[in-house]
């Protein structure tokens, strides 16, 4: 009895303490009424407006997809975590290969699973996933329910890649997390060597500088190959993406070397959705024969991992110091350039753009063509998802203009104008050889991929000619005739050929 | 009554998760391959193809290449880890000094992930930063690149199966090699009986249920192979290692031909069952012409 009694007055007590501290620290009062969204700025005392509109979610888990990128890893090491504590909304975001990216994220929104409640839109897959009907429409979601559209979260602030993501009536279906361009890497240490340039012009008759032309690339690429050679370094003239059993070697081909020789949209006719020459596309003409010839030209200037390179590699080989120059990921130039920890070539890397054939940068200026891939991708969020609401708070957290410019240091991509005149990334800048101000100025001769709905369909078809080439077992030139008929034939079976 | 119902009630939760994770996905399946249906196309919408799909697949040259590539695969894997796994299996019945150490680092393999095995065997064998390109080099002066030459990359999945999966037939070997009763092994030496004899006559037809068994099991895992080459090779270089999963993967996820890869997978299946069937059969009527 004693002990009861005891145990009643120590419960008690405890009662109207977690009474008394529940009453000192308890919610803010709620948001001011009114349709006005309220900026982080304007919070009341005792939370921030994140807080605020979060609370109904507060506990709630959202699960994301992406590929293991540097800018995604920032948004689940930084991002997420500060959306976490300030919500309390909690981020499980996965970061994996490329291939598994797409096959869970197409797989949970085809099933409508609800697994995810944000997913990883490459551009070039946007197409695809609007024509299924698979995203929700932020601008419409975000303009019907008020209580959740930050102040902070401005679509307008996003630079032209956003429109990607737009449908025709203008509305967006993926918040922008990262957009860079496919660029010429070289080594200024080795471009700038007073006695490597002497050697260059006495054996070519010009001087050595970043290659402008098709034949100053190679001419390049076989001098420092022969150089590494003559000097027992590892070095060799050239990346190559040049797997063979992975897309990312179609993709260097269709998206970076054909668009410089002024084959665009992977030599299909937009119009008949064809891609051979006969009929009306350009994927098995001479031009694109003599663009993929000088590109398997280049394997035996290339370091020898690159038949096994994606783009992971051919970063991970520029930073390594393999290669005097090559076309790289942008998105990799942040750490490539900076990063001593992970990179042998910090303070030696230039960027520029790419080489090009006659009339393509003309054509490319007057937006008649373009020089290369403007790569990217976004956040949206699937019908299938559970915690819609949830997830368009965490979309317009990292759509905030405050976020983007340690983002960009860490993942090399921009995708608003404000962040190219913010102080910190203007100092990198410095670092990376003007790569902010060349997508800055420049970034306009670039593309995205082609508006294909299709795109995982062909790409995957051209792979098995493009690898088979790759490995010699048959010729480039009939490598792109047999893709051009299989890609005419797969776009009839499809009901897309007209 | 009583007693013909229980049974049936106790066995009715594994019947019904059978059912609903083995019987409706396969039939599922079966229907799916007779329909033309890809997501991605103009219309999205599944149609009605009868057996086109099955037609089709006869003369598909790339599925016809890729299964042959299978068959090659399992037959030298498969061969290679019962003659290793037999003489390993032997070699663990004596005593000898380390034993147990090696018989533990010997399986240690087993116990790692297939994914990851390709993952290790492709960082091992990457030309330019893997140790095997640079040593042959070194030593031999043999170029190993088996992102540009077809047989260094079957080489190369053949060996990294035979590492993987020896260890299993050596272990299964060795439990049926322990249950082995001595007395006739002893009874045919004092006969006269040599080691060769003993093992041909003796050890070989006792151990034949063990060995068929643990055959069918590799063939079985060795045709539907696909984490551990996709991470190493990628199906690769060109159509190389692109074995039957590989191909079949590819047509359904990436190409989203759901009708077309159905159809593969079911003629895959039965292409297995079939040629399990023949090779049990091929081995019986061996065993009953020496009885």
């Amino acid at each position: 009895m004693l002990h009861s009694s005891k145990s009643l007055r120590i419960a008690t007590i405890l009662a109207v303490l977690s009474l008394l501290i529940s009453a000192c620290v308890t919610a803010a009062p709620a948001p001011a009424g009114g349709d006005q969204p309220a900026s982080s700025g304007d919070a009341a005392a005792g939370g921030s407006w994140w807080a605020q509109a979060a609370a109904p979610y507060k506990g709630v888990t959202i699960r994301g997809v992406s590929e293991n990128t540097p800018p995604s890893n920032f948004v689940k090491d930084v991002l997420a975590k500060q959306f976490t504590e300030e919500t309390g909304i909690v981020v499980e975001f996965e970061t994996t290969s490329w291939d598994q990216m797409y096959d869970k994220a197409i797989k949970d929104m085809e099933a409508n699973t609800g697994i995810y409640d944000f997913v990883y839109i490459e551009q070039d897959i946007i197409y695809s996933y609007l024509a299924q009907d698979y995203l929700v429409n932020i601008s419409q979601s975000l303009a019907d329910n008020a209580a959740i559209k930050s102040a902070d979260f401005d679509e307008s602030k996003f630079n032209s890649f956003i429109d990607y993501f737009k449908n025709a009536d203008g509305d967006v279906f993926g918040i922008p997390m990262e957009a860079f361009i496919k660029v010429y890497f070289y080594r200024t240490d080795l471009f700038g060597d007073a006695a490597i340039q002497a050697s260059f012009k006495e054996k070519y008759g010009y001087d050595l500088a970043p290659a402008t032309t098709f034949e100053q690339y190679r001419d390049i690429a076989e001098f420092f190959t022969q150089y590494g050679k003559d000097n027992n370094l590892e070095l060799w003239g050239t990346t190559v993406q040049g797997s063979t059993g992975h897309p990312a070697s179609t993709y260097e081909l269709i998206e970076s070397i054909f668009p410089t020789c002024g084959i665009y949209n992977w030599g299909i006719n937009l119009e008949t959705f064809k891609a051979s020459e006969a009929a009306g596309g350009t994927l098995n003409s001479q031009t694109a024969k003599d663009c993929f010839a000088f590109w398997y030209d280049l394997v035996q200037f290339a370091p020898p991992e690159a038949l096994n390179s994606t783009w992971s590699e051919v970063g991970a080989t520029f930073a390594a110091g393999r290669a005097a120059q090559g076309w790289v990921y942008a998105e990799n130039v942040g750490w490539i350039a900076t990063d001593e920890a992970q990179s042998k070539v910090v303070g030696k890397v230039g960027v520029t753009l790419p080489p090009v054939a006659e009339g393509v940068m003309a054509a490319a200026e007057a937006d008649e063509g373009y020089i290369g891939y403007y790569d990217g991708g976004a956040f949206g969020i699937p019908h299938s998802s559970k915690n819609k609401e949830a997830a368009l708070l965490f979309m317009q957290y990292i759509g905030q203009e405050s976020v983007q410019p340690d983002w960009a240091l860490a993942g090399g991509r921009i995708v608003m104008n404000s962040t190219f005149d913010d102080p910190k990334v203007l100092e990198q800048d410095a670092k990376v050889s003007g790569y902010y101000t060349l997508l800055k100025e420049k970034g306009n001769l670039f593309a995205g991929a082609p508006p294909f709905p299709f795109h995982g369909q062909v790409r995957e078809t051209l792979d098995g000619f493009i690898h088979k080439a790759l490995a010699g077992e048959i010729t480039t030139a009939d490598a792109l005739d047999q893709a051009a008929a299989a890609v005419d034939q797969q776009l009839i079976d499809l009901g897309y050929a007209k | 009554m009583r007693s013909t119902r229980l049974p049936w009630l106790l066995l009715s939760p594994t019947l019904i998760i059978l059912v609903i994770t083995g019987l409706l996905p396969f039939f599922y399946v079966l229907y799916v391959g007779f329909h033309d249906w890809n997501i991605f196309s103009a219309t999205g919408e599944m149609s009605y193809s009868g057996a086109n799909n099955y037609r089709k697949l006869v003369f598909d040259q790339d599925f016809l290449d890729s299964l042959w590539a299978t068959i090659q695969f399992t037959v030298w894997a498969v061969a290679s880890e019962m003659v290793l796994g037999f003489f390993l299996a032997n070699t663990l019945l004596q005593d000898f000094r380390g034993k147990a150490f090696f018989r533990m680092i010997h399986s240690l393999p087993l116990m790692v992930a297939p994914i990851a095995v390709g993952a290790i065997w492709r960082l091992l064998n990457i030309p330019g930063f893997g140790p095997v390109p640079y040593y042959l080099d070194q030593w031999f002066g043999f170029e190993y690149q088996m992102g540009a030459y077809r047989s260094h990359a079957f080489i190369t999945t053949v060996l990294m199966d035979i590492w993987h999966w020896t260890p299993f037939v050596t272990l299964t070997l060795l439990a049926g090699l322990t249950a082995i009763p001595r007395e006739p092994l002893e009874q045919a030496m004092v006969d006269g009986a040599n080691r060769w004899q003993v093992f041909r006559h003796l050890t070989i037809p006792m151990m034949m249920p063990v060995l068929l068994t643990t055959l069918f099991i590799r063939i079985m895992d060795a045709l539907r192979v696909v984490d551990e080459v996709f991470m190493l090779t990628g199906g690769g270089p060109g159509t190389a290692t692109r074995y039957i999963g590989i191909h079949i993967y590819r047509v359904i996820f990436p190409k989203t031909e759901y009708g077309y890869g159905s159809a593969m997978s079911l003629l895959t299946l039965y292409f297995t069952v079939v040629l399990c069937w023949l090779l049990f059969i091929a081995m019986a009527s061996v065993g009953k012409q020496k009885e």
